[in-house]
């Protein structure tokens, strides 16, 4: 959710006064998530269409936390 | 995990790349396998593409478009299973015999696998892919024993 507001912020500032809804800028946020293959859609086990990281993001997040974890212990 | 309604977001052509590319990845990381059971992440991202292109009444036309996408011949209404698998694997690995024993096992498992239940436990529950394969036949195909809706565990 923190990565969302992110991009909900960065959206909003970044477009001169023009306030598009919550909704939308998640939307719009997704999509491209989508298209750049790190978010995807499923149906979850209530039969809904619901969204996830994918797992090429999930192990880059990973690494990340890898190295981050290295670097920590390296001090 | 997100829960959204994904009808407002349109599927663009970048998207399609996106998710065939993560299919064939997962196909490339079962073929340096030597694990029998590599295969199933591989067919359980086939099936969970598959399944929400339903869920949203577009696979046929989705298939279509990764079809034409990957430059193979479409026919009239390709089958949305086949048509990803084609796709998304090496088809002298994966000849026209395998691509459709696959694609009657996920059609099986879409038909009767409790959404709780993970893609491979469920094959393996029921005898494996031959064995789904067949029930799909037997159960669902040309002659099937009973309704196409009727559940059964």
């Amino acid at each position: 959710m923190e990565y969302a507001d992110q991009a909900l912020d960065a959206a909003r500032l970044g477009r001169n006064g023009v306030h598009k809804a919550r909704d939308l800028i998640f939307s719009e946020m997704l999509a491209q998530l989508e298209a750049s293959g790190d978010a995807m859609r499923y149906v979850n086990s209530h039969g809904r269409i619901g969204w996830k990281a994918t797992p090429s993001l999930r192990q880059y997040l990973t690494d990340l936390e890898l190295d981050a974890q290295g670097d920590l212990e390296d001090i | 995990m997100l829960t959204r309604e994904s009808a407002i977001i349109p599927f663009s052509t970048e998207a399609l790349k996106a998710n065939l590319l993560r299919l064939q990845t997962e196909w490339e990381a079962a073929q340096a396998s030597r694990d029998r059971g590599a295969i199933y992440p591989y067919l359980t991202a086939v099936f969970d593409l598959v399944t929400w292109w339903e869920q949203e009444g577009r696979a046929v036309k989705r298939a279509h478009r990764a079809l034409h996408l990957r430059g193979h011949q479409s026919v009239r209404k390709p089958e949305p299973f086949a048509a990803v698998i084609l796709c998304t694997t090496d088809p002298v690995k994966v000849d026209d015999r395998t691509r459709s024993k696959w694609s009657r096992a996920l059609r099986y498992a879409a038909e009767f696998k409790d959404p709780d239940e993970s893609l491979r436990d469920f094959i393996r529950r029921k005898g494996g892919l031959n064995a789904c394969a067949a029930r799909f036949a037997r159960r669902l195909g040309r002659n099937p024993e009973i309704g196409a809706k009727s559940k059964c565990k």
